[in-house]
């Protein structure tokens, strides 16, 4: 009998109803694809991070040596790792080296590294020109803006690199805007620039990229350090204190939007509710006036705000994982992983705010049916 | 005959307004009783406190043994749903169920509904062909025969019957008339509260109210 009679109501409150159910409906689509979002947010944007160059450096452990160098292998044996998350890892030797011909050459930093990787690791580098392209090409280099002004360089420029008592020519392939010390530097192949400072078989360090929250990178540069006795593994601070700021801040707004939604909808459901109640106030008086205890009849309306949150959290947690997975794609070209999960949290929650917004009909319990009955 | 109705000093106060004041009367098993009056002498509040719909400002009610006045709010839910059969003058049914639902939400309150049962009562007033039809499609006659199966469908001990026939036309009074006859004559114990005193002639008694006094207690002469 619940149920018949709790079918009639339904149909009898429809047009309320759907406007309970479209708040709440729309409330949990924007808050499931919040919620998915953030549970993915960590992973994509921590990989978004990962374009903004290297997180951790590799290097020599301090030591007495004026200028300590560490064994090219060590780039073969982080390689070998095979280690989740690495994005790019690139050797660096630096060297003062001096540009131009005897007489006339302006001192510049030279760093020589492995291009593909660099690229691969600073993908927001705006490039005039091109990337040199080969691991080991001697004969192209790239300069950094501020250099290229000071030399007069641009594409297809030669140039006359010199340090200690070596000497080599290359051409300039494109010059790049880093933002940072990198635009002041003149980059060459890493074997070049070996070559030119006679370092054959060792760098200076390494830059690594490593993706991921920093409970990860953190166990990814343990199993680095393991690796690599000898060497120091340390992660660039300031970028990653930065990224973990932005991460919380933007997991903070999410949290924010979905607890401002929910007030919404609850208030969309308190505005539907109080329609209904007043339209009730009569049933339920004459309900309670044949006998009906207040439980019993409370519990058709009760049963109807709970429709409202299952039926609208259902709907809704389900568009809101197509949702989220549609911002994926347009924010970070890649789809978010609808989380199955999200769904019962959601109609939870929804049950929570379709309880709180249902208070009118739980005003309904103290109608006085003699009251009504007199048309009061 | 043994009193199934015993009122003893029954006061309501409504603020400055006393709408009955020190009413006392009995009525036995069987009985049909007209309370009647004016408009405003307390007809229908002296009828919701015997319903224990309302709670008298002082005196003493006692229904079927029960000392209504005591009763808690729980208790008074459960005394409306098993000794008392309410029918309305307004008929009050509710709108979006069927003639039979409405007859099984008072079964389904009392204890569990039961379809044929509701059927079959619905069928002794005369609507075996109305069962699946809303309120809303019904004659005022035929909704009020739907509230007098539904005062009857968990056999109370006493039906309380506001002006029931005061939205009708002569037809549907009739009928609604007979049917509490037939009632009467089949042992239920009535107080129907009426303007008509045609209708007054037809009850046992008749108690009159004036000013929410008891004015006069009279015996119909058969």
């Amino acid at each position: 009998m619940f149920w018949r009679i709790f079918s009639r109501l339904l149909w009898a409150s429809r047009g309320r109803l759907a406007l309970a159910l479209l708040a709440v409906a729309s409330g949990a689509t924007v808050c499931a694809a919040l919620v998915n979002l953030d549970w993915d947010a960590g992973e994509k944007f921590t990989r978004e991070f990962r374009a903004l160059g290297a997180n951790v450096v590799i290097a020599p452990a301090p030591s007495q040596d004026a200028t300590p160098a560490m064994d090219e292998n060590a780039m073969a044996r982080i390689d070998a790792l095979h280690l989740p998350g690495i994005v790019a890892a690139a050797p660096y030797v630096y060297l003062a080296a001096r540009v131009g011909e005897q007489g006339s050459a302006v001192p510049v930093i030279v760093a020589g590294t492995w291009f593909d990787q660099v690229a691969r690791m600073n993908s927001w580098w705006k490039v005039e020109g091109q990337w040199v392209t080969g691991r080991n090409d001697r004969e192209h280099c790239m300069a950094g803006q501020d250099a290229a002004r000071l030399l007069g360089l641009s594409p297809g420029s030669r140039l006359t690199l010199q340090y200690a008592k070596q000497q080599m020519r290359c051409t300039v392939s494109g010059v790049v805007t880093a933002g940072g010390s990198e635009d002041s530097q003149i980059f060459i192949s890493l074997a070049a620039a070996q070559a030119l400072a006679q370092l054959d078989g060792h760098i200076a360090l390494a830059q690594v990229s490593v993706r991921g929250e920093a409970a990860a990178i953190e166990e990814v540069m343990r199993q680095m350090a393991a690796a690599l006795p000898g060497l120091e593994v340390r992660p660039v601070r300031q970028l990653a204190a930065a990224e973990g700021q932005i991460l919380e801040r933007i997991r903070a707004l999410l949290l924010a939007t979905v607890l401002l939604i929910l007030a919404l909808s609850g208030l969309g459901v308190l505005a539907a509710t109080a329609g209904l109640a007043i339209e009730r106030r009569r049933d339920v008086g004459l309900m309670k006036a044949i006998g009906g205890p207040v439980r019993r009849v409370m519990r058709f309306f009760l049963a109807e705000a709970m429709f409202i949150a299952v039926v609208g959290g259902t709907i809704g947690g389900g568009a809101g994982l197509l949702l989220s997975r549609w911002i994926g794609q347009r924010v970070f070209a890649a789809a978010i992983t609808p989380r199955l999960v999200v769904l019962p949290l959601t109609i939870a929650v929804m049950m929570g705010v379709a309880l709180a917004g249902a208070l009118p009909l739980r005003l309904l319990g103290r109608v006085r049916p003699a009251e009504i009955l007199r048309g009061e | 005959m043994a009193a199934l109705v015993q009122a003893e000093g029954i006061t309501m106060q409504f603020g400055a307004v006393r709408a009955v004041d020190n009413v006392s009367f009995e009525v036995a098993e069987g009985e049909w009783i007209a309370i009647m009056g004016p408009s405003g002498s307390g007809k229908t509040t002296l009828i919701n406190i015997l319903g224990g719909l309302e709670q008298p400002t002082s005196g003493r009610v006692t229904v079927d043994g029960v000392e209504v006045g005591d009763l808690s709010e729980r208790e008074l839910t459960r005394y409306r749903s098993e000794k008392v059969g309410f029918v309305f003058q307004q008929f009050h049914l509710v709108p979006y169920l069927s003639a039979v639902e409405n007859v099984m939400l008072a079964q389904y309150f009392h204890s569990m509904a039961d379809e044929k049962q509701a059927a079959e009562v619905l069928g002794r007033v005369g609507l075996s062909g109305r069962l699946q039809h809303l309120p809303s499609e019904l004659s005022g006659g035929e909704q009020q025969r739907v509230a007098l199966a539904r005062a009857l469908i968990n056999q109370p001990k006493l039906i309380l019957a506001d002006e029931p026939t005061g939205n009708l036309d002569e037809a549907n009074e009739r009928i609604v008339l007979d049917l509490l006859s037939e009632l009467h004559q089949a042992g239920h114990t009535i107080l129907l509260v009426t303007h008509s005193a045609e209708i007054g002639r037809m009850a046992d008694r008749r108690i009159e109210l004036a000013h929410g006094h008891l004015a006069h207690i009279a015996a119909n002469r058969r």
